[in-house]
């Protein structure tokens, strides 16, 4: 990072007031012996998030969020949601909300595509924030630690999907079911509302992505995102490990069952959101 | 209770070397030890335990003529391969013996060896493929840098590294390969030591990535667990310090400044070429974008080994 973690720790002290700042002092965390862990993720750079975040959560997208009892607050577990946006907002909005809503406070962390941590600057600052680039390698060694996952099934085609593809789940991947079911843990399904609407997208463009190392670049039709409602509906968790032997995480037809319930769920949810909200502003 | 071992430790002019045969001449469970320096010996403590004979490894006979004269007369029960050339600046065949051959030797004589059971090879986290698709945390099964791409220094120690391997279970011998994390500190070919000895570190804007550092204390320590264990395989050996990389660069009292990847392996070529330095930094290039930290769980679990002795940072 361009600065050291004591100016983060400033910026949180600056905006935080002392009970955030106490809660925060509990966080959940691994350090592997410099205050960071093994991945990069370090409490003042977290904390430092929480006062980014935190406006964008309570003032811009005025978040909505219930259900939350159902995310775990110890152990290891899956947090699996649907994508969309053009830029990975509903990630940190979930972010945001499992901080908030857990006691000692957890940091989810966010399982993203491969080029994401090869970003400059924002791969890095994700990283003191929690996220983990999407390999096998770093899911297994968070799960067997103990960590919260937070994983969006559907991938980058999702954030990048047009407009008119709204609320319209891609197909799941079934990582998410196999781990849930090897590394004996619960899946917890959230259904987004609000983020498809943020940044309606004209086009996107693979040209312009390809300097950046990114799939493609989205070309919205505002210049911000919109300050549409967030809803965040929390599903009970789904518990694939109890129902499959560690054995089964290898059979493909069980994987694949699981992860299409784990979508159904999804898909339930964001369902139950949309006709709960009273519109995409309110 | 068990014989005392007699233990070879090549590489003893090396500071990783000197370290082990010292550590050794205090462990009660290690009779005889027998030196094997490059060139000399002289800055080995005088024990009776100690014999000391520098042997160039990089010539087979004189291989065969250490372990099949004075190895075998002291009865050598175990031996602990710590030579590794240590300058990146020089490539060539001759290297090359230094680094493979004369593992490959001492593999092959050792299957046959009355005395030697078992040989501990210290090899480096430098095999490990880093890339963005890859985890973070190194475990021993991770992809190596078979890159034809890669310099002889990186193609040298995965060579000798899948050597051992490729040999382990094929005979009654016991083969250990120990991949160490860097060990940050003079003398030991650390590239990282040779970055951080200029007082500007230059570095790819907008990346900060996670890297582990060993001393030569604990690479010490793991050897002399190895050294003492009955199991074989291959072992990540990190160190106690696991933190960013501008964080290293301020630990050492440093300035570390951005700027941008394409201009920083020029920048470092010329000053290798004006000062003299090691450090490269086209073969470091992916070490300084992408994050990479052994997982020593196997080395914790089956050795015993945990990292102690963190690095002592100049600037605290």
């Amino acid at each position: 990072m361009p600065f050291p973690p004591a100016v983060a720790r400033a910026i949180a002290r600056t905006w935080l007031d002392d009970a955030e700042l106490e809660r925060l002092s509990a966080l959940h965390f691994q350090d592997a012996g410099h205050g960071y862990d093994a991945f990069g993720m370090h409490p003042d750079f977290v904390a430092m998030a929480t006062v980014l975040v935190k406006g964008l959560y309570e003032r811009y997208f005025r978040v909505i969020s219930s259900g939350h009892e159902h995310i775990p607050q110890h152990g290891p577990g899956i947090l699996v949601a649907n994508h969309s946006g053009n830029i990975p907002i509903d990630g940190m909005m979930m972010w945001y909300d499992v901080l908030t809503h857990t006691s000692p406070p957890r940091v989810p962390r966010a399982v993203a595509d491969h080029f994401v941590p090869a970003l400059p600057i924002v791969g890095t600052l994700f990283a003191r924030g929690g996220m983990v680039g999407g390999s096998r390698g770093n899911a297994r060694a968070l799960l067997e630690s103990g960590e919260l996952l937070m994983i969006f099934p559907e991938g980058t085609p999702a954030i990048l999907k047009p407009f008119k593809d709204r609320y319209k789940l891609h197909p799941f991947r079934q990582g998410h079911a196999e781990l849930a079911i090897r590394h004996r843990c619960p899946v917890v399904p959230c259904g987004v509302v609000g983020a498809e609407e943020q940044l309606p997208q004209l086009t996107t463009s693979r040209l312009l992505g390809k300097p950046f190392g990114v799939p493609a670049v989205p070309i919205p039709v505002v210049p911000v995102p919109l300050p549409v409602r967030y809803h965040l509906l929390w599903g009970p968790p789904i518990p694939l490990h109890e129902e499959h032997s560690p054995e089964e995480a290898d059979d493909p037809d069980i994987v694949k069952a699981a992860a299409a319930r784990v979508q159904q769920a999804v898909h339930e949810l964001v369902q139950r959101g949309l006709k709960q909200r009273k519109g995409i502003f309110r | 209770m068990t014989r005392p071992l007699n233990v070879m430790v090549t590489g003893a002019d090396s500071p990783v070397g000197e370290r082990l045969i010292r550590d050794l001449l205090d462990d009660s469970r290690v009779d005889r030890i027998l030196a094997v320096p490059w060139r000399t010996g002289d800055h080995l403590p005088p024990d009776d335990r100690l014999t000391i004979v520098p042997v160039d490894l990089s010539s087979s006979r004189r291989v065969h003529d250490l372990l099949f004269g004075k190895a075998r007369d002291l009865g050598i029960d175990v031996v602990a391969h710590t030579q590794l050339h240590r300058s990146a600046r020089e490539e060539g065949p001759r290297i090359r013996r230094y680094n493979v051959d004369a593992v490959r030797a001492l593999l092959t004589l050792s299957e046959r060896h009355p005395t030697i059971r078992r040989i501990v090879l210290r090899s480096d986290a430098v095999v490990y493929q880093l890339q963005r698709d890859l985890p973070v945390l190194i475990g021993e099964h991770h992809p190596l840098n078979m890159s034809g791409a890669a310099p002889q220094w990186v193609t040298d120690r995965v060579e000798a590294d899948v050597t051992a391997c490729t040999r382990m279970g094929m005979t009654d011998l016991e083969i250990v390969v120990l991949r160490t994390a860097e060990i940050l500190a003079p003398g030991c070919g650390s590239q990282l030591y040779d970055y951080l000895e200029s007082t500007v570190c230059l570095r790819p804007a907008g990346y900060d990535p996670m890297i582990n550092v060993l001393t030569i204390l604990d690479c010490s320590a793991a050897m002399q667990k190895a050294i003492h264990h009955h199991s074989q395989g291959v072992f990540n050996i990190p160190g106690a310090d696991t933190l960013p990389l501008t964080a290293a660069i301020r630990k050492w009292g440093r300035v570390g400044i951005p700027m941008i990847g394409a201009l920083l392996s020029p920048a470092y070529r010329l000053r290798s070429l004006v000062t003299g330095h090691d450090f490269r930094y086209g073969m470091n290039r992916r070490r300084f974008l992408y994050s990479g930290v052994l997982d020593g769980t196997r080395a914790r679990e089956v050795l015993g080994y945990v990292p102690c002795h963190p690095v002592e940072w100049p600037a605290g």
